[in-house]
């Protein structure tokens, strides 16, 4: 493309400014508005994917029933001789842990009060400095690896279990469930922490527990799965492949297989901000279209001049797409960076979102910065006004000349 | 001397064109014959709708006969492509026009190399030809300005400019000095007149002013569409 039809274009935008101001600003603000929407969608698959990664582990291994069946009994598909199965794991370069866990489920007792309980058993130090701060410690201090404190068995509870059982750290609870082999087993336990997930349903069932208490309140060695925490997210499918070809007997999942509530929440988002982003686009393709078609029926005769001089209508739909693709590129342009600094803007001033359905604390509202989204939209942006412009054009530039030049 | 250069740069044969407004058909022309040579100042008159306009449209390749032959540079062009017709109105053909017809967002110099430009020609070939005209037409103090910085004789010499610097083998004038004061009409006379001569291109002048058609090589006048 010879620069002056861009320089002519450009000329051409100049002539009406504030038609063009107005087409500008209708692409900015389109352009903007997806940026943002589409920022805080990504923030929030983040947020989720980091969550259930952080929950469950990059990457959980188990026995295939594990994953399909209802257990008879608890563990009944657990692991055995998890060490030996951890050591090999651990030799995956890209593996940085792997963290046991056992998930268990009866009742918790106060002596006056029974509640259904849902426990999980797992290695508290490597826990914590693995998942990071996954919980919030409302009262007193995170179980220890060791399990067992001076008075015996330790646990942590939910705030809401707490509340129900009028426990609290020091208190004395009774851990009732099913052992291996069905029989009822009770254990005497006491309470280090409460704390709070978040999800006030959770939190009225959940207890923390150390892996040996957890065995030993279930009467085995097993443990349900085991969760493996890679150096990076973007790993996972690779260490997958690795780890399932390592261990053909077991089924190694991702965390994506177990992220129900993550796919749900981007199956929702992708299709509200399609959708909006559908209409941002169908406006600013009206504002476009219209902006260009009073430009090109203005020069109607200017078009018939340059036809009669032997411009070809290719050559003249493509001055006039290149206008089109100035409005966009100016627009997009200054879209980008309206979103650039309203995003900037958020992570600073810490803006809190309330609480989502079901849950008790909110969230920051963050917008990521997307270089492929920010590329992709300017890009889209620019194609859809120079689409429109064309589509407005092609009539007027294969008009007869004759006609063109008499236009008034 | 090549059979191209011994034809007459346009010759129009037993051409007839009808326009409809609605159900009305009306005849621009019945039955034309006209042949204009190289070098030639051929001034067209005769009242409004007399069929001067279409003679220049039918000779500017902007418009089709009903029938009858055009023939450019003993070249029939009726059954043209749009786009040969187009691409021959670029190497062929200036214009000029009643209103002037420059591009406002170019400047002067931009608005008399945009035929060099679209033909391809290259960028050093079209400044020096552009500066030629420019100081032919004696603009070329104002290369740089924008067209409405200039006086309408001003802009018509532009034109003229732009419409030659091509080397045309015709130039289609339509009222060329009907947007003129007498003094400036009479210039731009003169400097079509030299020019012509000069740059040895036909010009086709569609006028109903007296006083340029006595400063024409020839003039043919035109009542309902056929020549008297």
């Amino acid at each position: 493309m010879n620069a002056k039809w861009l320089k002519f274009a450009i000329a051409n935008t100049m002539r009406n400014r504030r038609r063009s101001l107005v087409t500008v600003t209708i692409a900015a603000l389109g352009t903007a508005a997806i940026l943002l929407a589409g920022g805080f969608a990504l923030f929030t698959y983040e947020s989720l994917a980091e969550a259930q990664a952080r929950e469950s582990g990059h990457l959980v291994i188990g026995k295939p029933e594990q994953f399909v069946k209802d257990e008879e009994t608890p563990l009944q598909y657990g692991l055995d001789d998890v060490a030996k199965l951890r050591a090999q794991l651990l030799t995956d370069p890209q593996v940085r842990s792997v963290l046991p866990r056992v998930d268990f489920s009866g009742l918790v007792s106060n002596g006056d009060k029974s509640v259904v309980m849902i426990g999980l058993g797992v290695e508290p130090d490597s826990e914590f400095s693995v998942k990071g701060p996954f919980l919030t410690i409302t009262e007193g201090e995170v179980l220890g690896n060791g399990g067992s404190g001076a008075k015996g068995p330790e646990i942590m509870l939910g705030d809401a279990l707490a509340r129900n059982l009028k426990a609290k750290p020091g208190s004395s609870l009774t851990l009732l469930a099913s052992t291996t082999e069905g029989s009822l087993n009770a254990m005497d336990v006491t309470v280090k922490a409460v704390f709070s997930t978040g999800v006030p349903e959770i939190d009225k069932r959940l207890i923390y527990t150390d892996i040996a208490t957890s065995q030993k309140l279930l009467n085995t060695q097993k443990v349900s799965s085991l969760g493996v925490f890679l150096s990076r997210m973007e790993h996972t499918d690779g260490a997958q492949a690795r780890l399932a070809a390592a261990t053909p007997k077991l089924t190694v999942r991702t965390w994506q297989d177990q992220a129900v509530f993550y796919r749900a929440v981007k199956d929702l988002y992708n299709r509200i901000f399609g959708a909006l982003g559908l209409i941002i686009g169908i406006i600013v393709v009206f504002v476009v279209t219209n902006a260009m078609s009073m430009a090109i029926i203005e020069r109607t005769r200017e078009i018939g001049t340059l036809r009669a001089m032997g411009t070809l209508p290719r050559q003249l739909l493509r001055t006039l797409s290149l206008e089109g693709m100035v409005l966009g590129g100016v627009g997009a342009i200054v879209g980008m960076l309206v979103a650039l600094a309203v995003s900037i803007f958020l992570y600073t001033a810490n803006i809190q979102m309330p609480p989502p359905p079901g849950r008790s604390v909110g969230y920051p509202l963050y917008v990521n910065i997307d270089a492929a989204l920010y590329i992709g939209t300017a890009l889209v942006m620019v194609a859809l006004t120079m689409l429109a412009s064309a589509f407005v054009a092609r009539k007027t530039v294969h008009m007869p000349v004759v006609d063109a030049l008499a236009h008034t | 001397m090549s059979a191209v250069a011994d034809s007459p740069v346009v010759e129009l044969r037993g051409v007839h064109k009808t326009y409809r407004l609605g159900t009305h058909v009306i005849p621009a022309l019945q039955g034309v014959d006209l042949t204009v040579q190289r070098g030639e100042l051929l001034a067209l008159t005769g009242p409004s709708g007399s069929g001067k306009s279409t003679i220049l449209n039918l000779s500017g390749l902007i418009d089709t006969p009903d029938s009858g032959d055009i023939v450019l540079g003993g070249q029939r062009v009726n059954d043209l492509t749009e786009e040969a017709r187009t691409l021959l109105r670029r190497d062929a053909l200036g214009f000029v026009f009643q209103s002037f017809n420059l591009v406002p967002v170019m400047t002067v110099a931009e608005n008399v190399d945009y035929p060099l430009f679209i033909a391809g020609v290259d960028a050093a070939e079209r400044k020096a030809r552009v500066a030629a005209q420019l100081e032919a037409v004696g603009l070329q103090d104002h290369a740089h300005h924008r067209p409405d910085a200039l006086s309408g004789g001003q802009r018509q010499r532009v034109a003229i400019a732009r419409a030659l610097v091509k080397r045309p083998r015709l130039v289609i004038a339509d009222e060329p000095t009907a947007s003129l004061d007498s003094h400036t009409a009479d210039q731009v006379l003169d400097l079509m007149r030299e020019r012509c001569h000069a740059e040895g291109a036909a010009f086709v002048i569609a006028t109903h002013d007296s006083r340029l058609t006595g400063r024409c090589d020839r003039v043919v006048a035109l009542l309902d569409g056929r020549l008297q």
